[in-house]
């Protein structure tokens, strides 16, 4: 089973333009072979606080090119088994996206959207409509609705049972 | 209207032979490079998927290169692992923990041919492009797709056409010439596209050379980076890959580009240039960073650990030492390299320097061994990327740099302009 789509509720923790995957997890967790192990070193370096204070359906907002660098699939596997239930960041580097749909991580790009949303705040995501909510203000903000065949791939739960369906 | 590079090779792996910029197809993979990744990522996918047998076991090459040998129990499972795969699938092209860099080690087997579709589970899989060859990186998911079925899905990118002209000027490298144009471009100036590489100083380049460019076009985002083939890569194909079948890919003159940008050297000459932390967009001339002392000096990695990486450095270092305090890591890109290396003397005059030679592995590249930086230390990198924490503690700082401008600061303690020393 995929992710919820609509109504992702947590508080937002916000980071700044180019977290790259190594910011992400570090290179030198990539050896634990338990995702869970992994998964405590998470924005170890830019939110050292952030692996133990995470909680379930919090929500990443982000400035531009968050997921650059290296290819590795631990970097949004670790926020997978963090909780997070979204990123909504200015844009996504290109290897991030794809695996982050891969493995049935939602993402949203939003502009402007770092700037929009404060550290803390309880905001609410609906991929559905490409919005994001701020509960505290109301204002619902507007993003790039996300393709049929992203959608298709989390209503899934990711590539590998979307391949299992959809093979034969 | 024409077709750029990166829509004619993915064009000719479809079945309807169709692709152009911004639409998804479904196209086949001519070969499928995996690391660690496999044992550590992808077999646990492959388990779940009830995967039985790759798609086609010569269509698949696994290199053992990142902690190789083994660092730790981890990493000693995870090659046992791989082993196990490749004996299990019959694959015949398997690089365990002697032979080298995976994006070395693969053209070097012959692995890559002009016009070929290359993926590998590795960002830097663009390094491919040099040989005038689709080459991207992705991870382990699709990966894992792609030993099942052999093919994977893709967005056919916009092309970026980056012309350069003119001569790169004595001891100036194509690392330089890259660390400029990524720096122009930033980090996601090239997101999504093809970095589509053109003009007559590319066209002169070595095959090493050229790799070095396309290796990094990933740290502007790009998702490929063919160049058009030259008379080095010919050469190259006649050595490595004498008995494959190729044919030359070439762009259309209309074909559509999202922007052109033309560097011409003889206009601007190009400076030796050196990225500071934390982002290998961050170069500027040596000239202002010049003097910064070094604890650390590493010559390797995919980006600048070959053959004509380590001669220019010996040339430098020839005769002389290293200065006081300054470790000289040498990390040669494949075994291959590694031997030339011994039999033209360039390994001696590096070790007679102060140099430490290691085997050859991505090591200290990914802070993973041999060369991991304590607090606060400071290391001149021939690597792709300075991001923090990248070849060890979170306080140590990375500046990337030419292995000309390596050996230069090695020799002087201090980042050091090469054509002062």
């Amino acid at each position: 089973m995929g992710k919820k789509l609509t109504n992702i509720t947590g508080r937002a923790w916000v980071f700044g333009k180019n977290i790259n995957t190594d910011m992400i997890i570090q290179g030198q967790y990539l050896t634990l072979l338990d995702y869970k192990e992994m998964a405590k070193h998470a924005f170890e370096v830019p939110r050292p606080v952030f692996a133990t204070k995470v909680k379930k359906d919090d929500i990443i907002v982000a400035g531009s090119n968050f997921g650059g660098g290296s290819s590795r699939e631990e970097a949004p596997k670790v926020l997978m088994h963090s909780g997070v239930g979204c990123v909504v960041a200015e844009s996504f580097a290109r290897i991030f996206y794809r695996n982050s749909f891969n493995i049935g991580l939602p993402l949203l790009i939003i502009p402007n959207i770092s700037k929009l949303v404060k550290d803390g705040e309880t905001v609410t995501v609906n991929l559905l409509e490409g919005t994001l909510q701020i509960k505290e203000k109301g204002d619902v903000i507007h993003g790039q609705p996300l393709s049929e065949r992203m959608l298709e791939m989390l209503k899934a739960g990711g590539a590998v049972p979307w391949f299992k369906k959809n093979k034969k | 209207m024409g077709f750029t590079l990166a829509e004619k090779m993915l064009a000719s792996h479809t079945n309807d032979g169709k692709a152009a910029a911004g639409e998804i197809v479904q196209a086949r993979v001519d070969l499928l490079m995996v690391h660690e990744v496999l044992g550590s990522r992808i077999l646990p996918i492959l388990d779940e998927m009830g995967f039985k047998k790759v798609w086609n076991p010569n269509r698949v090459l696994v290199v053992n290169d990142h902690w190789a040998p083994a660092s730790d129990i981890n990493s000693a499972e995870i090659h046992r692992r791989n082993r196990n795969f490749v004996k299990q699938q019959g694959i015949k092209n398997f690089c365990d923990v002697d032979c080298g860099i995976s994006h070395q080690v693969l053209p070097e087997m012959g692995l890559v041919v002009p016009g070929a579709t290359i993926i590998g589970s590795d960002s830097h899989s663009t390094t491919y492009g040099a040989f005038n060859a689709f080459s991207t990186g992705l991870a382990a998911t699709d990966s894992a797709l792609i030993l099942a079925t052999g093919e994977c899905w893709f967005r056919v990118p916009e092309s970026l056409k980056i012309k350069i002209t003119g001569d790169l000027g004595p001891r100036v490298m194509s690392k330089d010439l890259i660390l400029n144009i990524i720096n122009e471009l930033g980090p996601d100036g090239a997101n999504y596209q093809s970095m589509e590489f053109h003009g007559p100083t590319i066209d002169a380049m070595s095959v090493g050379e050229r790799m070095t460019m396309c290796n990094m076009a990933v740290e502007a985002g790009a998702k490929c980076a063919p160049m058009p083939l030259n008379q080095d890569v010919k050469f190259w194909m006649e050595d490595n890959a004498p008995k494959k079948k190729w044919r030359e890919v070439k762009s259309d003159d209309d074909a559509e580009y999202v922007e052109s940008l033309h560097f011409n050297l003889d206009k601007e000459p190009l400076e030796p240039t050196v990225a500071p932390p934390d982002l290998p967009t961050n170069g500027k001339p040596v000239a202002e960073v010049a003097g910064v002392p070094i604890d650390q000096a590493f010559l390797g990695s995919c980006t600048n650990g070959r053959i004509g990486d380590l001669l220019v450095a010996a040339e430098i270092l020839k005769g002389k030492k290293v200065h006081d305090g300054v470790r000289l890591i040498i990390t040669p890109a494949s075994k291959k390299t590694y031997m030339e290396a011994l039999e033209r003397g360039i390994i001696k005059i590096l070790m007679d320097a102060g140099g430490i030679v290691t085997n050859s592995t991505c090591g200290a590249c990914v802070g993973g061994h041999l060369g991991v930086l304590g607090a606060g230390e400071v290391c001149i990198s021939s690597s792709n990327r300075n991001f923090r924490g990248r070849m060890g503690h979170q306080d140590s700082r990375i500046y990337l740099a030419s292995p000309a401008t390596i050996a230069a600061s090695a020799l002087k303690g201090v980042i050091t302009d090469p054509r002062s020393v």
